[in-house]
This record gives C-alpha cells, structure tokens and sequence, in this order.
C-alpha cells in the first residue's frame, strides 16, 4: 500500500491486465513540451526598441538553444559527425499538436526553447520585455489557434515586480497553465524574499508556479559547470543540482509556509535525487530548527504536497526499482508525465506507461495529477471514465 | 524463411540506407562499401524509429582501437533520432552497450535485386 495507505503503487502480481489500458485508451497530459521561438514574430509583439533588438536577433543563425543576444549560453561541445538527425524544435501550434497527438497526447503545457536561458540575460529591461513579447506572442500564435494547449507564464526573474504585474495582466485566462520560473543561472535562489511579489501574484490569481532549468554553464551556483570536461557530466549536473539548489532556498525562507496556497511544481530534473534531498533536509532540520523556525514541520512533510514531472526519466536496470523511488516521494500522487518534446532526451510516454505500476497510480502520472496540479478541464467522457 | 524483394541495388548507391517494409515488419537496409546489411527499424531502447536516423562513424576505445582514441566506423554507425543510441550495422553491436545486439536479416542480391530473408 501507499503512505496514505489507499492504493497499492505497484502492480500486484497476477493482477495486471495490459490489455485494459492503452496509450490510445489513457488521458495524457504532458507537463513539459517546447516551443520554438520565432524573434521576427516576438518583435511584432515587443515594445520600442526592443522590437527593434528582437529582429536584430533574427539575423543570427541559430544552433540548438544557443542564440547570440537571446539565449546567452556557453557551448562547449567537441563537434563530431553523426548524432541524432531528428528536427529538436516545433515552430508552430498546428505541427505541435500534430506530433503530440503521435504521442497519444491529450493535453500538453508548453515551455519555451531559447527563454530557458532568460535569468542569464544581463539587461533586466530586455529580460522583461523578452518574457512580455513571449507571452503575447505565444497567447495569440499558439495557445489561441490551439486551446489543448496550455501556456506557462514566462516572467524574468531579474525584475519579480514586473514578473508580478504580467501574472496579474492575465488573471483568469485558462490559456495560462501555470507561472514558469527560469532556472538556469538565475540569482539570488528561488526562496529569495526578492521573489515574494511573484509569489503573492501567483495565489492571487491561483496558478501555480514550475521551476524548470537547463543545461548551462554560468558562474553561479550550481551552474559553475566549467569544471566538467563533457556535455555528459555537465548535462547530468546541471537539471537536478538546480532543483535541488532552488527547493532548499525555498525550504531554508519557509516560501511553503509563507504562501501555503501556492502551489510549486519541478520540471525535467528526473526523479531519483527528490528522495535524497527529502531526506537530506530533513536530517538537517533536526540539529539546525533554530535556523528556520518559520517551518512548522519537517521539509520532507513540505515537498510531498510539491508535484514534480517525470522527464528525464532514470532507467534503472532493474525496472521496477523505479517504482520504489516514486512511492518515496509520494509519486503515485505527485508524479506527472512529461516527455519534454521535441528535445533531445525527450521520454516516450509508453516508457512511463509501460513501468510496472499499479492501472491507478499510472492513470494518476500519466494525466490525473497533472489535471489537478494545472487545474485543467477534463473532457466529460474522460473524466466520467 | 520467406524472402522480400525490396529494391533494387542501383536504387542504394555505397553510403545510403533505406527502409522498407518486408512483411510485416519495417527493416532498415544498408549499402556500407558495397556491403549491403538489414536491421530492425526499431531501437530496443525505447522503440524508436532507429533507421530514420543518419549514419557516421563514432569516436571508441578499446583492444580494437589498440587502446587509442579513435574515430572508427566511418559510415557504419546508425545514430536514433529519439536518444542518440548508436549501433554499428555490420554486427548489429550496439556501442554503448556491447550485450545488446540486433537482429541480422541475411540480405540476397540476385541480378540486381535486393531480397531481404526474414
């Protein structure tokens, strides 16, 4: 049985039935896909002159999530032939939605390409109207044309009061799926009391937040990634040790006790760190509660009523030892499929479906949590299922 | 075993792969130095589409590189579009892991035509 003791997480043995459930059969909701930006068209939606900046930008070739002026990252990759030849970006709603429903798709929430790399841009001003020119952009282009579509909410975190004001602009649009926080390189941590102001906007108008990252290497903690040689070490660093890094932040200034309505969702760090930290900082707490006396209970009673996607998903040998670590976290109630389309380590959702869970506990990653996590309408004939 | 035409030889100059289906499966076919070689279109890691990808050789080391760092099996190597995994066609070794194989169709030329035994 599960902590709460209602369900079992894994599949009973003998009590499996394969043939019940499909891909095809299952509503699926995937928390993480990428869009593409087009800077030509954000100029369009962008204030003088950074429309004028924006079409500038348009000239640069680009490569993958590496951009001159938009997405100011380091690459440090030795160039060999060969390697995946599959198109990484989606540049319009209508071949997004064509290729998620090839997933067996149902619902999807859309983060940015380029703008992962926003707390990295050194003007706070261009940050700003970047995320604003975003927004427009991807309301009317995408999430307009395309309303199974669901939108996070870029906002800057180099400016949190601007990032506010744009929550509060869209308040009770159901375009917006959620308030996205860039990770990569961002400085101070998300438990900064800089940050109160997106925090308070987000409870206000009921959309959670999803902290999500990238690979980068930047001279902040924990992205000084200088020190790996190769994309494999800096890549396998990079996603988890930025959550990890933002959700003691968070712990350590109580953001859970400080705003217990809002809701915070972890996006594309994998899952098997979140037992560590769990217990990591609950170890902690014990000798240093003196230090954090606004928490009311232990953090790992905190972060089990956080929610977390699944990409990418670690692939034990032993398969059903990922099992274990979900029903750690509480993942039967918590985990939320997410495939992080089209990128390059993006999870088949029959992976995730195909791991030995209980048909509850899958039905609940595959769509179910995340329904309730994005506050999603359900279609009728689904959710009467 | 039944046999599948599936081409023609000028139709898969040196260099090029194809895929086509024989029977009810979908199979990757190769031309690597005049060799010609078939495989599942399938990746056994997630089920991708592993012959739509491209070819190349790799970067490996090892007792066959004389324990060099080398750039070995130039236009031998298939990467899959979903997760990168490499395979080496002619032995259907996949590189990153050695103890998984993949399957080897014996492929027949018979005056020019491409038959594939599965």
């Amino acid at each position: 049985m599960d902590r709460k003791g209602t369900q079992p997480i894994a599949a009973e043995r003998g009590t499996q039935s394969p043939a019940r459930a499909t891909l095809e059969t299952t509503f699926i909701v995937d928390v993480d896909v990428h869009v593409h930006e087009n800077p030509s068209e954000m100029a369009e939606y962008a204030a003088d002159p950074w429309d004028v900046a924006l079409r500038e930008i348009a000239k640069v070739d680009e490569r993958y999530l590496d951009l001159p002026g938009m997405s100011p990252r380091a690459e440090y990759r030795v160039p060999f032939p060969g390697g995946s030849n599959r198109p990484q970006i989606v540049t319009s709603a209508k071949t997004m939605w064509a290729e998620l429903r090839g997933l067996h798709v149902d619902r999807a929430v859309l983060f940015p390409d380029h703008l992962l790399l926003l707390a990295m841009v050194r003007d706070p001003r261009f940050a700003v109207e970047l995320a604003r020119a975003y927004n427009a952009w991807l309301h009317e282009r995408w999430l307009t044309e395309q309303p199974t579509l669901k939108g996070a909410l870029v906002i800057a975190p180099q400016d949190p009061l601007a990032g506010a004001e744009d929550i509060r602009r869209y308040a009770g649009d159901r375009a917006w799926a959620c308030v996205y926080l860039p990770a990569s390189g961002v400085r101070p941590l998300y438990g900064h009391h800089v940050y109160d102001p997106i925090y308070e906007a987000a409870v206000e108008t009921g959309l959670p937040v999803c902290i999500h990252s990238v690979e980068a290497v930047y001279p902040t903690f924990p992205f000084q990634l200088e020190v790996f040689q190769t994309s494999m070490a800096q890549h396998c660093i990079a996603h988890p040790f930025a959550m990890m890094a933002n959700i003691v932040s968070m712990i350590e200034t109580a953001v859970p006790v400080r705003f217990p309505e809002l809701k915070i969702g972890i996006m594309e760090a994998g899952v098997t760190w979140i037992p560590f930290i769990m217990n990591r900082l609950d170890k902690e707490y014990l000798e240093r509660r003196r230090e954090v006396p606004l928490l009311q209970d232990r953090p790992s009673h905190y972060l089990r009523e956080w929610y977390f996607g699944t990409q990418p998903i670690e692939e034990p040998e032993r398969r059903g030892d990922i099992v274990k670590i979900f029903d750690l976290f509480d993942g039967a109630h918590r985990a939320m499929f997410a495939s992080d389309w089209p990128h390059h380590d993006f999870d088949h959702p029959q992976y995730v479906f195909g791991l030995p869970f209980s048909s509850e506990v899958r039905s609940n990653i595959m769509g179910g949590n995340a329904a309730r996590f994005f506050d999603l309408d359900i279609p009728s004939e689904i959710a009467g299922a | 075993m039944p046999e599948y035409p599936v081409g023609r030889t000028r139709e898969l100059p040196e260099g090029s792969h194809h895929i086509v289906r024989a029977g009810n499966r979908e199979i990757g076919v190769f031309n690597i130095n005049g060799e010609f070689h078939a495989i599942p279109n399938l990746c056994p890691h997630q089920r991708g589409p592993l012959c739509s990808g491209a070819t190349s050789g790799t970067i490996d080391y090892g007792s066959h590189t004389d324990w060099k760092l080398s750039w070995i099996y130039d236009g031998e190597v298939i990467t899959c579009p979903w997760h990168s995994l490499e395979f080496h066609v002619p032995t259907g070794r996949c590189i990153a892991y050695p103890s998984i194989k993949l399957r080897k169709f014996k492929v027949l030329i018979d005056d020019g035509e491409i038959r594939v035994v599965v």
